[in-house]
């Protein structure tokens, strides 16, 4: 329908987060990675910490730690010595080069400079490639996206185009989006391969950030797909892309060796995943698995059991865009009023929604929502849903009030249904809290 | 950027006025860790909970750390919200100072805040925006502080970036106002955040002894009460070094005589609140110094007693970020916990000196950073525990070490006596947990002898 901005000078609570974070995360899913902040050093720092915080886990990432003078003269110096550095301690099998506002209005060129050193070292064998990314345009999801975009052109150019792709047809590329936790990952996943398929992700988060003990403390990335993994999947025969956003890698794909795709807008609540396995089962001519059978019905019947809890409520939810796109259709299963919708950047996909989107922040979502029953957002709404005596559901990112947050599951049926118990049981405690208060009024 | 003062930074200590220390080491491409100087001013200034703070730039400074610390406010809650200018492309090219102009008339006209502090960014500051003079303009026009805090990131680290907040707190905050007439006048607080609350526990000791706080920069601050620092009778810098210069420029201008100090440990509990009766020359005030402490230190020493017997000979790595490595040292001492090695690379000579002091020869100084190198000392040293900061818990937790926050994202307030018992508990919580012994052990079907022959 409509995409609308609230007039104001400031951004108030931000919800939108800078594109950077969004490479380091993607980065995060490859094995044995390194992400090479082309900046300050506060804006790896920032990233990091961050990361750390929602994931609960180390996160990889490097700086090539600017200053003011290098910023002026040279920026590049500080790249190459950082890449010395990363590659000749740590040896990582890839190297994502990631351009910040501050190199990009400097105009420091680092693609070329990446080239040259890549052409006057030999390097072969590993993966290294730049991605531009000013946190003046887009957010986290962007971000997540370009730098997928950029590492499966890198992957092209090395061995794409050689000779003739041989295809597995029994091999499934996933591009999983930026706004799936690792369980969801993990879930979907498995979806795909219970009807025979390999499947590789890319990136692949379930194996890295979803709490593995792999013991030993490594600088790199400790998990996520194998760069021979990734190599590999220009020969499936097919990709599926999660989350609008995951179009344009997708496309990518298609157009430089052919792969055809396949987007799925989101994977949440009873219809997108019934469109899922009706697709894997039409593709693979494998009936659907009996536990999928058994999940939907389990769904439905807790759907049925919550719906007394669901009527007459309204809902808030402030969210990244394939998110939010992905969210309100569970909602709109739920039959609860979506009392306001807001993201953080315009995309396609949210201007061809069929309800009103506003793009904003925190602040927009406390003054658009009040008095909607549920506030749906990242940690940062707590104050705002209080503000406004809703009921508080963390998602997205960063969550850091709720433990074993990134591995709730919101794909498939059981995410639909994990979902919406936490949002009835959330609504029940209020009601109970209000009546509660009203009873030691009286 | 002003480039008379850059030259005057470079040429002078790390965090500290004073002439002969090391300068600021360059961070090291591709093995830099920690933040930047805006993330230093802003952890400076955020502290003063009723005033707004606005990051100048694009999205990522501030919508990737608002929220990101611990500091506690016991009432007002502004500084709590994000505020930015969120520039976008055509603000780049178009200059942002226009929108920042809005930004700030903006955030006047709905929050009504006693000041507003506007901290420059890398962008900001490299396309040349004239802050102070919006700010100025502003102030001028709607009758509030609008305070520009010069501290983009590209300048230097963290500690600059403190250094920088306390230099806008010198230039336009303190000595603008005057107290109440009925204000009990005495000690600034420096350097103290009240992270976790631990502001709370400092203020209630000294209040027990009859010593007034008088201006807290920043921890738990309200904007007018530092606009009367000057007026304080002394200053006590709590383990920060940072804003040591601005406790050595307040004794110059006013006359407010200053010392180092720290609320971590028994010993340097007691040590500060007898520094600061001393200094006011006070000698009713001593005496009640005196009859505090040593309740307080007997009550403490019986209700550590359990403690102390769980603790005796335990050995443990520190690695501290902000919080003075010194004195945490002492508090691990009082508790029996033997300090195997310690990160040093924020400490200033003096420190360093300082931690000489407090530990045994076998302790091993770990200059730089990097979590592979604190690991392999907690294992070369056998070391029971590691306390650093958060950046490096997950790190432990993969290692399987046990491990206590020390730094900003802490939740457990170590200040004062109640402080220490609670890290006395902290640590024995901690190893004790039964996940250490869990975890180590393999699943059963993994140290099964294979059941039958195949
Ligand atoms: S280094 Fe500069 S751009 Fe990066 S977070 Fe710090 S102030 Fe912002």
């Amino acid at each position: 329908m409509t995409v609308n901005r609230r007039k104001k000078p400031a951004s108030v609570n931000p919800m939108k987060i800078g594109q950077s974070l969004g490479a380091v995360l993607a980065l995060q899913g490859c094995y044995r990675a390194m992400p090479l902040i082309h900046g300050s050093q506060g804006c790896s720092a920032f990233p990091k910490a961050l990361l750390t915080r929602h994931f609960r886990e180390p996160i990889a990432v490097q700086t090539s730690a600017l200053q003011e003078m290098d910023v002026i003269f040279d920026a590049n110096r500080n790249l190459e010595e950082a890449l010395n550095l990363v590659l000749s301690k740590h040896r990582p099998d890839i190297i994502g080069i990631i351009g910040t506002e501050l190199t990009d209005v400097a105009g420091v060129d680092y693609q070329n400079m990446l080239k040259t050193y890549k052409r006057e070292r030999n390097m072969r064998g590993g993966l290294a490639f730049s991605v531009v990314l000013p946190d003046f345009r887009g957010s986290l999801e962007s971000g997540f996206s370009s730098t997928v975009e950029s590492m499966i052109d890198e992957m092209i150019q090395q061995v794409g185009h050689r000779g003739q792709r041989s295809v597995n047809t029994r091999q499934i590329t996933l591009l999983p989006g930026s706004f799936l936790t690792p369980a969801d990952v993990m879930e979907l996943k498995e979806i795909i391969s219970s009807f025979g398929f390999e499947v590789i992700a890319l990136p692949d988060i379930s194996t890295s950030l979803s709490g593995h003990l792999l013991t030993g403390f490594s600088p790199l990335t400790r998990g996520g797909v194998p760069l021979d993994s990734m190599l590999q999947s220009l020969q499936s025969a097919l990709t599926i892309a999660v989350g609008g956003s995951m179009e344009r890698p997708a496309r990518r794909l298609h157009n430089a060796i052919g792969t055809p795709y396949k987007v799925f807008e989101g994977a949440m609540g009873l219809k997108a995943t019934d469109e899922l396995l009706h697709f894997l089962h039409q593709i693979s001519g494998e009936p659907v698995p009996l536990r999928y059978c058994w999940q939907r019905e389990n769904l439905l019947d807790s759907m049925l059991d919550a719906h007394f809890q669901f009527a007459g409520m309204s809902v808030l939810a402030a969210l990244e865009p394939d998110h939010l796109h992905s969210v309100s259709g569970w909602l709109e299963e739920l039959g609860v009023e979506q009392k306001a919708l807001i993201t953080s950047f315009e995309t396609p996909l949210i201007a061809g929604m069929e309800r009103e989107v506003w793009v904003g922040d925190l602040d927009d979502a406390e003054v658009l929502g009040k008095g909607a029953d549920l506030w749906i957002s990242n940690s940062h709404g707590i104050a705002g849903a209080q503000r406004t005596g809703a009921a508080f559901m963390p998602a997205g990112f960063p969550v850091w009030n709720e433990l074993g947050a990134y591995m709730s599951v919101s794909a498939g049926y059981r995410g639909a249904m994990e979902w919406s118990n936490k949002a009835g049981n959330l609504l029940m405690q209020r009601e109970a809290g209000s009546r509660e208060s009203s009873v030691r009024h009286r | 950027m002003d480039p008379l003062r850059q030259d005057e930074f470079d040429s002078q200590a790390c965090g500290s006025m004073a002439p002969k220390a090391k300068p600021c080491p360059r961070p090291k491409p591709g093995e830099a860790a920690g933040g930047c100087s805006f993330d230093g001013a802003q952890i400076t200034l955020l502290p003063i909970m009723d005033a707004a703070h606005l990051v100048h730039g694009p999205i990522a400074c501030a919508g990737n750390s608002w929220e990101s610390r611990g500091a506690l406010s016991s009432g007002p809650s502004l500084s709590q919200y994000g505020f930015a200018t969120d520039l976008t492309d055509s603000d780049i090219i178009f200059g942002g100072e226009k929108k920042l102009k809005d930004s700030i008339d903006y955030i006047a006209g709905r929050f009504a805040p006693p000041a507003i502090f506007v901290y420059s960014t890398c962008v900001t500051a490299l396309i040349g925006e004239d802050m102070d003079a919006v700010c100025k303009e502003a102030a001028d026009r709607i009758g509030i502080p609008v305070i520009p805090v010069n501290s983009p990131g590209f300048v230097g680290s963290k500690n600059l970036g403190n250094r920088l907040a306390g230099d806008a707190l010198l230039q336009y905050v303190i000595g603008t106002g005057e107290p109440e007439p009925e204000t009990d006048l005495g000690v600034n607080l420096i350097g103290e955040y009240n992270i976790a609350g631990e502001m709370w526990d400092i203020e209630k000791l000294m209040n027990s002894a009859g010593i007034a706080v008088t201006s807290r920069i920043t921890g738990d601050a309200r904007y007018k009460e530092i606009t009367w620092a000057h007026r304080a009778r002394v200053n006590m810098v709590v383990c920060s070094r940072a804003l040591l210069g601005l406790a050595k420029e307040m004794e110059s201008r006013y006359g407010i005589p200053y010392f180092e100090g720290s609320f971590y440990g028994a010993k340097e509990t007691t040590y500060s609140l007898r520094q600061m009766a001393y200094l006011m020359n006070d000698r009713e005030m001593e005496r009640r110094v005196d009859r505090l402490t040593e309740r307080e230190e007997a009550r403490l020493s019986q209700e550590l007693r359990p403690y102390r017997k769980l603790l005796r000979g335990k050995r443990a790595v520190l690695y501290t970020g902000g919080v003075k490595s010194w004195s945490v040292i002492s508090a691990l001492k009082e508790l029996g916990v033997q300090v195997v090695g310690v990160g040093t690379n924020k400490s200033t000579e003096d420190d360093v000196r300082r931690i000489a002091d407090r530990v045994g020869d076998d302790t091993e100084y770990i200059p730089e950073g990097g979590a592979s190198r604190i690991i392999k000392t907690v294992r070369e040293r056998k070391a029971d525990i590691m306390i650093a900061g958060g950046r490096n818990m997950y790190v432990a937790m993969k290692e399987q070490i046990p491990f206590i926050d020390i730094n900003q994202e802490r939740h457990k307030a170590y200040a004062g006596y109640e402080g220490l018992l609670r890290l006395a508990k902290e640590l024995t919580y901690s190893l004790a947990n039964p996940i250490w012994k869990l975890a180590a052990s393999p699943a059963p079907w993994d140290k099964e002898a294979p059941p039958y022959d195949r």
